[in-house]
């Protein structure tokens, strides 16, 4: 893969860069899901695209608290009854101890599926050689595309110059 | 029908000799504590004798009692174990499971009679007192909580030989030690589940009372209360 | 602007916020050495002291009957208590956006996830066989061993095993942005340590949306948790016939308490993290003025709550609970009695609620009393109920012994020690969430200030549209 970026002083000039890349990026027939933005701090702002950021997320967590108190009731509910100990008359299952270890493990579900799913959502572990410069966490934005075509190097070089990029670098792992 | 033990513990006969402490001891492998773990409260009487004084010199009156575990019916004790090891046996006692308990203490502070004991040391007698040891009871480790069981090993033996010989078990076939030993007969055990038992019968009486009975336990243990003194000044 | 505004800002450029908060992972003082030998040196004999209990038998410690729980149990609900600072500073003030509290939620939740790591020990410490400690967990087991559900014990388990799970988590997704800047600055050994901690991390769109989902459900799912934790910490005494243990009032009276200790420790924790680091432009005096406010209404909460109780008890009048009741207030523990209500009422009350008290200072002198005055307010609560059963003849007394006490301080030093060791190894304020998100519109700057645009606001105020 190779890819061109530039690294940016601050959220103005980025935003003004991710615009105009966005708008070559159909003259010079470039992959616009190939921009690639990368950034200290979560850029909230306008003209990043936050917005259109999409996550099942929100969704997954109830999944997960569901499928913890039933899990929760599996453990209580099914293993007291498959072994039944003498209670001296005591329901077997009790309702309220079953509805707490349901509770606390309906929010276990939702907290263990938050995390996978952030895991996955995210990609995260990855250590494979990819698109990064360390200048990201000094504080500069790193906006680049990351399928280059050779030909419009110069060219993209130019445009994110004149958008305020103080270095203009290339990368390639292949 | 399934036996549900019980006991009744006549206080007007009473003498507060102590000699059901003593026969507890022998019989159920108790160990005993030296003075210093004695003055801190740890002693490890199954059953003991409580007593308190009543009145100011010189009309002073001791009134004792003795306390075991009154293996309650609603026993506060057995919701709490979290391994388990204090459980209601399908004849109404309250066991304790020795290897079930990691000795969360739990019970004992449930407990509104301070009748659980727990294992502070590893017992130990120095020998030969070893050897008198009763074979049929399990000596319990460092840890585990333990209290009175009704003399479980005398109930299990009388009813397998009772099954043995095809009968039913006779009601005063079984005695735990404390009941065996009392001098004055101050002790009865038996089968509540019998209404022609000699508990059952006695657990009617007019004197009959439970020990802390407003914490609704349902002890399974009866004391008849001392008649009214008037020649007992 | 005036100089108490300014004050209230952190108006430094992003470089130098890095260098300032990334100092302590990279260099390592003589004194934070001294520091942690310190501490080993005064905490590990409480480890040794542990497995001589073990062996010996509980014996050795000064429990005794009745009063069959002691010091390992106080010193339990005491640091499940001091656990619930991070997530009422994280998750509420997250909820409802306190800019405020950005330099402080990684403090807060690193309190969390240790002060529930050592608390859990507790319940391990003072079990008679606790090499059977495994029992509680629901395993697969030949022996047919399987916990009681109706234990509040076994809730215990879960409910902390659920609560450290989720703290861990509150805790550690937000580092890795912040580890990614110490793995780009890193070089050696310590590079390659960070480069598998930072996951891989790069600072995407993607990555950062997630995380602050993340986030956000952490923060809303953690809230419920601890309540019901601290809850259920309560039923282990409420739900035993025990008098004065047996009140419907445990619940909610534990989880204040246990806010109201969690923010004292926060502040103690914050003044020394700020002296030692020298975080002093970072740690201003608006937060501990906030926190010290939250501390007051919890003060006040704490009071109404033993008030409540007390009274209640005292107007039922009923022998067994009066007896404890008694020696408590008159009796054997009123030293400690009246100690606990100046330390947690009496002298935090005029020295946060005047608002010329309410400094840096005076915060950490009234977080102080409050820790003190909490942890007797558990020892109040465990002991003498017990030493006042039902009958009287089998009343007792419990007085701690060295093994007790040395395991105590043990834990004690084992908490700061976990806590010297993260500071080290993770920036202890979050460098991201310090300087942003930013708002959705580009911050304006008032027509009169004198800040610079990147200059991030801690009095939640709306900046004003330029003119």
């Amino acid at each position: 893969m190779n890819a061109i970026y530039g690294l940016f002083p601050d959220a103005d000039s980025a935003r003004r860069a991710l615009k105009a890349l966005r708008a070559a990026s159909s003259r010079l027939h470039l992959n616009p899901k190939a921009i690639v933005i990368m950034s200290s701090e979560p850029l909230e702002e306008e003209g990043f695209g936050w917005e259109q950021e999409r996550t099942l997320m929100p969704w997954l967590a109830p999944l997960g608290a569901l499928v913890g108190g039933a899990a929760g009731y599996a453990l209580s509910a099914f293993t007291q009854r498959s072994y039944p100990l003498p209670t001296g008359g005591m329901p077997i299952v009790a309702m309220w101890p079953t509805g707490i270890i349901m509770y606390e493990l309906t929010m276990l579900g939702a907290i263990l599926t938050t995390i996978v799913a952030f895991v996955i959502a995210t990609g995260l572990p990855n250590y494979k050689k990819r698109l990064y410069d360390p200048e990201v966490t000094n504080g500069k934005i790193l906006v680049g595309i990351s399928e280059l075509d050779s030909d419009c190097r110069a060219e993209l070089e130019q445009l994110l110059y004149r958008d305020g990029a103080e270095q203009v670098k290339e990368f390639s792992n292949g | 029908m399934a036996h549900k033990w019980g006991m009744v513990i006549d206080l007007d006969r009473c003498t507060g000799c102590e000699a059901c402490v003593a026969a507890c001891h022998a019989e159920n492998n108790i160990a005993t504590v030296n003075a210093d773990q004695a003055a801190k409260g740890r002693t490890m009487h199954w059953i003991h004798v409580e007593r308190y004084w009543e009145g100011e010199f010189p009309n002073i009156r001791a009134r004792f009692q003795p306390v075991l575990c009154q293996q309650c019916d609603a026993a506060p004790c057995e919701p709490v174990c979290p391994t388990y090891a204090s459980y209601h046996n399908p004849e109404g006692l309250n066991a304790q499971v020795y290897n079930r308990c990691i000795g969360t203490r739990y019970c004992a502070n449930a407990c509104p009679y301070s009748v659980r004991y727990f294992n502070w040391f590893n017992p130990a007698w120095d020998k030969p007192l070893h050897l008198q040891l009763n074979p049929d009871v399990s000596v319990r480790e460092v840890g585990v909580m333990e209290k009175c069981t009704f003399c479980n090993q005398r109930i299990l033996a009388a009813e397998i030989k009772a099954k043995a010989e095809n009968r039913e078990l006779q009601d005063d076939e079984v005695k735990p030690a404390c009941v065996q030993s009392c001098p004055p007969t101050a002790m009865v055990f038996g089968d509540l589940n019998d209404p022609n038992s000699q508990v059952s019968r006695m657990s009617g009486s007019v004197r009959a009372t439970t020990l802390l009975e407003e914490v609704g336990t349902l002890p399974k243990v009866t004391y008849l209360g001392r008649e009214s003194s008037h020649g007992n000044e | 602007m005036n100089n108490a505004a300014q004050a209230n800002v952190i108006d430094f450029t992003p470089e130098k916020i890095r260098k300032d908060l990334l100092l302590p992972v990279f260099h390592t003082s003589r004194r934070y050495y001294a520091l942690v030998i310190a501490l080993v040196a005064i905490g590990l004999p409480g480890m040794f002291v542990y497995l001589y209990q073990m062996s010996e038998g509980m014996g050795v410690a000064g429990i005794t009957r009745p009063v069959f729980w002691g010091f390992y149990i106080t010193n339990f609900v005491f640091w499940i208590g001091i656990s619930h600072a991070g997530t009422l500073i994280s998750a509420i003030l997250r909820l409802v956006n306190a800019t405020w509290r950005r330099p402080v939620t990684r403090c807060a939740e690193a309190i969390t996830v240790f002060a529930l790591a050592i608390g859990a020990q507790y319940p391990i410490i003072h079990l008679g066989r606790a090499w059977l400690f495994f029992w509680l967990i629901p395993y697969p087991s030949e022996r047919g061993i399987w916990p009681n559900f109706r234990s509040p014990l076994v809730w215990d388990f879960f409910a902390i095993t659920t609560y450290l799970t989720g703290s861990m988590a509150f805790l550690l997704l937000p580092i890795i942005p912040d580890w990614a800047m110490v793995r780009d600055r890193a070089t050696g050994v310590r590079k390659r340590i960070y480069t598998v901690l930072a996951l891989g991390w790069r600072g995407t769109p993607r990555e950062w949306h997630r995380l602050e989902v993340a986030m956000r459900i952490m923060a809303v799912t953690i809230l419920p948790v601890a309540i019901s934790v601290h809850t259920i910490v309560s039923w282990d005494f409420a739900m035993a016939p025990v008098p004065m243990w047996h009140s419907t009032v445990f619940g909610p009276y534990f989880v204040a308490g246990a806010i109201f200790s969690g923010i004292a420790a926060l502040i103690i924790v914050m003044a020394l993290v700020r002296k030692a680091l020298h975080l002093e432009e970072y740690l201003k005096p608006l937060h501990f003025d906030n926190l010290g406010k939250l501390l007051l209404v919890m003060s006040l909460l704490w009071i109404y709550f033993i008030i409540a109780e007390r009274l209640t008890v005292w107007y039922g009048n009923e022998p067994a609970e009066m007896a404890a009741f008694w020696s408590i207030q008159r009796g054997r523990f009123a030293v400690l009695f009246w100690t606990m209500v100046c330390c947690n009422f009496l002298i935090p009350f005029p020295i946060l609620a005047i608002k010329k008290l309410r400094t840096i200072a005076g915060t950490v002198i009234a977080s102080s009393t409050v820790v003190v005055g909490m942890w007797l307010e558990r020892f109040l609560i465990v002991v003498p109920p017990l030493e006042h059963k039902y009958l009287p003849y089998d009343w007792g007394h419990y007085s701690p012994t060295w093994v007790e006490i040395t395991i105590t301080v043990g834990t004690c030093m084992g908490m700061i020690l976990l806590y010297v060791l993260f500071a080290k190894f993770v920036p202890i304020i979050s460098i991201w969430e310090l300087k942003g998100p930013q708002h959705a519109k580009p911050i304006a700057v008032t027509a009169n200030a004198t800040l610079s645009p990147a200059a991030i606001r801690l009095d939640n105020t709306l900046p004003s549209t330029n003119s």
